[in-house]
């Protein structure tokens, strides 16, 4: 589904992708781990060809994504929806709106009813029926992502991005955020890619593991190996450890 | 010593050509977003009513004083020379060419050009602008492009108003101040200010507003840190369009017959 080789990616002049080469199948769920300003919201955002590689090859579904200039990026944007880290609702929108953009946008001529019709039932999926006319700025940290996940989720893309969906949340709301995207993936069967600083609840919820640290990935595999992993940054990291590289 | 001095001039000339490349930029890519026009209907509406309608109580309580202030201090030698047959003209002349384009558009950069710029700021940060991106909406033509012309339109039409009710203004500040009857005012108004002194100062607004959308847009887009980095673009847009209207005026000034 998608295929990272030898991805490298500088900001500022700064690497922050150092040769990531990673594969992942289609119907699969990866968790994204590291510690802070490792490059895993920036390898999210390349996968989405918000960010273009200097270095490396990047093919979504068959695509050279950082060969296609900017407009040709709708056709695979299309198969992605993303919940950024903080969120992203659009404040000029309300809650029903900003969870039926991205359906009115990839169907223009979709009439009006259908339209909100999707949208409510994506936000009764989400357990914010009511909350349809309220802005972004009246909701909680809990239900900003609840409708974030909405929106990404609306599309029912094949490929879902999320990115810290459970990051200040109580155990209660991250449980039930979990449990949410759980029955998300189990019924449209969506290749999941997850960013948490949560690892024990993120463990629960994917398959594989990816490591970054600094740009470069550390591990690479399945959740069941994460913790016989010898490399000493992975060993701290996972283990909660204060004495070690980090 | 030295070394530092030069340092920090070269420093500050690659920054305002980093700045003004990047204004130039945005200018290519929403002519490219005009030619042919494509861009959001709903959003340039929104645009208009909010930078436009919520501006009306400003521009009106300004342009009513500017006009008010503009007899205030001739009233002294209107008295003094008994020139009363020279205030509708002066007033006219003054507000319509001059006064009120420049007073006007530094208002609205104040009010619309700087909330401008800390709303797209504020998306920025809050990744509302990769969210458009990632939703394969061009930010240009869904953002950049209504406001700019939101702003050149809307501070072209409130520059109308804002003449109209500094005429009145100073129509009635000098029956109160100067003893100039509203009919001796108008005599000396409509005899003398002429459509040309007008469309003259219209030309100017709408110049004024195209440089505070660009300006304010941006400062917006490339805003890079977090509420630190939003209050130094709304700084920034604002000295910016300050000296892109006083810069823009001297040049039409002269241009402008």
């Amino acid at each position: 589904m998608i295929h990272c080789d030898g991805l490298c990616l500088q900001l500022t002049h700064r690497p922050v992708l150092a040769d990531v080469t990673w594969h992942i199948e289609a119907g699969s769920v990866w968790g994204i781990i590291g510690p802070p300003a490792s490059g895993k919201s920036v390898l999210a955002k390349t996968l989405c060809g918000l960010f273009t590689p200097r270095q490396g090859r990047l093919i979504v579904d068959g695509v050279d994504l950082p060969g296609l200039p900017e407009p040709d990026r709708v056709r695979v944007r299309r198969k992605m929806g993303m919940l950024f880290q903080n969120n992203a609702l659009f404040d000029f929108l309300r809650v029903l709106e900003n969870v039926a953009f991205p359906l009115a946008r990839q169907n223009p001529k979709m009439p009006q009813d259908e339209l909100v019709a999707r949208a409510q039932e994506r936000l009764r999926a989400v357990g914010l029926s009511g909350s349809e006319e309220k802005w972004p700025s009246e909701l909680s940290g809990g239900m900003k992502k609840r409708v974030g996940i909405a929106r990404a989720t609306i599309c029912n893309a094949p490929v879902l991005i999320y990115d810290e969906p459970t990051a200040g949340l109580d155990p209660v709301t991250t449980s039930k955020i979990y449990d949410l995207l759980t029955g998300l993936r189990q019924k449209h069967a969506s290749t999941v890619i997850a960013i948490s600083s949560d690892i024990p609840a993120l463990r629960h919820f994917v398959d594989h593991i990816l490591f970054l640290h600094q740009g470069r990935i550390r591990y690479c595999g399945p959740e069941s190996g994460l913790e016989a992993c010898e490399d000493p940054v992975v060993y701290q990291f996972v283990r909660g450890q204060t004495e070690g590289p980090l | 010593m030295a070394g530092n001095f030069f340092a920090a001039v070269g420093a500050s000339v690659l920054n305002l050509c980093a700045e003004v490349g990047g204004i130039l930029t945005l200018l290519f890519r929403v002519l490219i977003c005009l030619l042919p026009p494509r861009f959001d209907l709903d959003e340039t509406w929104r645009n208009l009513h909010k930078m436009g309608v919520r501006s009306v109580p400003i521009i009106v309580l300004t342009a009513f004083f500017t006009g008010g202030i503009m007899v205030i201090q001739a009233a002294v030698f209107v008295k003094k020379f008994g020139a009363t047959s020279l205030v509708g003209w002066g007033a006219g002349y003054a507000v319509f060419r001059e006064i009120g384009p420049m007073l006007l558009g530094l208002m609205f950069s104040g009010r619309v050009g700087s909330n401008n710029t800390a709303e797209l700021g504020t998306m920025v940060v809050t990744e509302q602008i990769d969210g458009l991106r990632a939703l394969s909406i061009d930010p240009v033509r869904y953002l950049i492009v209504p406001r700019v012309l939101s702003m050149i339109v809307m501070l072209f039409l409130l520059t109308i108003l804002g003449d109209v009710v500094a005429i009145v203004g100073a129509a009635l500040f000098g029956t109160v101040l100067a003893d100039v009857s509203l009919a001796s005012f108008w005599v000396s108004f409509s005899q003398n200010v002429h459509v040309a002194d007008v469309t003259h100062g219209l030309i100017k607004a709408a110049v004024f507003g195209f440089i505070v959308a660009l300006t304010s847009c941006h400062f917006g887009i490339t805003v890079k840190g977090g509420a630190v980095g939003v209050g130094r673009a709304v700084n920034n847009a604002v000295v910016a369009a300050a000296l892109g209207i006083v810069l823009s005026d001297y040049l039409l000034t002269y241009a402008l017959p």
